[in-house]
């Protein structure tokens, strides 16, 4: 796949992660109910396990994607390795969070699985990317 | 001296300038780092900056939520009080905006039935019509002459006040009320209430509960109440904040029984 594809796609995959984030984030300021189907949404959102040092885990999530739009810009190398890095160590934390959803909380929540969909899909991309390396 | 002087402010301007040319120099290069490395470092680069990001926030994570170690199951109600309560100030025992206009003072004991009736049924719809909006202040009294349990679970509720969290932890004990005195208001339930709320320390909850600063609330809610008058639970005063609070007749333990008199307070 050509490096055009590919920051476009990764520029996709980050603005739809980011709107998932950006929906979390409002969501946990304006204090609202987020929507849900699964029926675990309000569990993960209000536990204590939404917050890092006081800082929501949405707007961590929503700085991450952000960054990973920002490297799809830049063609240097030092943005491939940005890319991958921020896509692979969110991946990471990700699955963290999933553990403790099903492991700990024993709830779901949608919008947290799909923007951990969309960091699998991430993570292939920013490095075939970093392996394309000019 | 004159030259001295000079001779530093060249000194100072000379090392401004090599900092601002090496500064603007890195900023230019910053695009290029890592041209030249070869692929197989630029990956290990990748992979060490992710090692380091993604386990940094699991380390944080770890540390800061203390472990993740399965927690006692959430304890009923867990959810639906985290929603009534997120986002409306707590200090101490008092619910609400500080300097609401209008003052609702509840007597109550967490092993009395009809009070933990009026928690489910009628606090939510006040704190949505009436707290959230600025305009109603809930202060809470404890009383305890049920029994030893309510002794127990309003030290606990008062414990978590230094944290402003009174309101969580008492919403929950009502969720999760027994049979009286039978010893349900157990360290197990209220670990499982701790652990289920948000910015709440359970074990400085836990601890503080013979703390000389619940010794002075539960004195002075006891104080209050026999000053007011109070001899069952739930009663209610209301009334403009600062001036004397007249009691409430409710006619039901619903929200409706409380907004006639909410609504003329407002009004004065």
């Amino acid at each position: 796949m050509s490096d055009r594809r590919l920051r476009a796609a990764i520029v996709v995959l980050a603005t739809l992660g980011g709107g998932i984030a950006t929906y979390l984030t409002v969501a946990h300021f304006a204090h609202v109910q987020v929507a849900c189907v699964t029926g675990g949404c309000e569990t993960v959102q209000t536990s204590r396990y939404a917050e890092l040092g006081g800082v929501p885990v949405a707007v961590i999530g929503l700085a991450g994607y952000v960054l990973l739009a920002a490297t799809a810009g830049f063609r240097s190398d030092l943005a491939r390795v940005a890319g991958a890095a921020a896509a692979l160590g969110g991946f990471v934390f990700a699955v963290y969070l999933i553990w403790v959803q099903v492991h700990v909380l024993g709830a779901i929540c949608q919008w947290c699985m799909a923007s951990d969909f969309l960091l699998a899909l991430l993570v292939p991309a920013t490095l075939l990317r970093l392996r394309d390396t000019p | 001296m004159d030259s001295g002087f000079c001779v530093l402010r060249e000194l100072r301007s000379v090392s401004l300038r090599t900092l601002m040319w090496r500064t603007t120099d890195a900023l230019r290069r910053l695009p290029a780092y890592g041209a030249g490395m070869s692929r197989k470092r630029l990956v290990l680069l990748a992979v060490v900056a992710a090692v380091l990001v993604g386990g940094s926030l699991v380390a944080a994570m770890v540390l800061t939520q203390g472990g993740t170690a399965r927690t006692t199951a959430a304890p009923a109600g867990a959810q639906r009080v985290a929603a009534m309560l997120r986002g409306v100030p707590q200090q101490g025992t008092v619910l609400g905006a500080a300097h609401a206009p209008v003052t609702l003072l509840e007597f109550a004991d967490p092993q009395c039935p009809y009070c933990a009736h009026w928690a489910r049924e009628a606090l939510p719809v006040l704190v949505r019509d009436y707290v959230r909006s600025g305009q109603v202040r809930i202060v809470f009294n404890g009383m305890h002459f049920v029994g030893p349990d309510s002794a127990t679970a309003l030290r606990t509720a008062f414990a978590a006040a230094a944290q402003n969290r009174f309101w969580n932890v008492l919403e929950l004990l009502f969720e999760n009320q027994g049979t009286e005195n039978t010893g349900w208001v157990s360290d197990s339930l209220l670990r499982s209430i701790g652990g289920s709320v948000a910015g709440l320390d359970t074990t400085r909850m836990l601890d503080a509960r013979g703390s000389a600063s619940v010794e002075r609330l539960i004195a002075g809610a006891d104080a209050l109440a026999q000053q007011a008058g109070v001899t069952s639970t739930p009663t209610f005063f209301v009334g403009r904040t600062g001036s004397a609070l007249k009691g409430v007749n409710v006619s039901s333990l619903d929200a409706a029984g409380l907004r006639p008199a909410l609504d003329a307070a407002l009004r004065q």
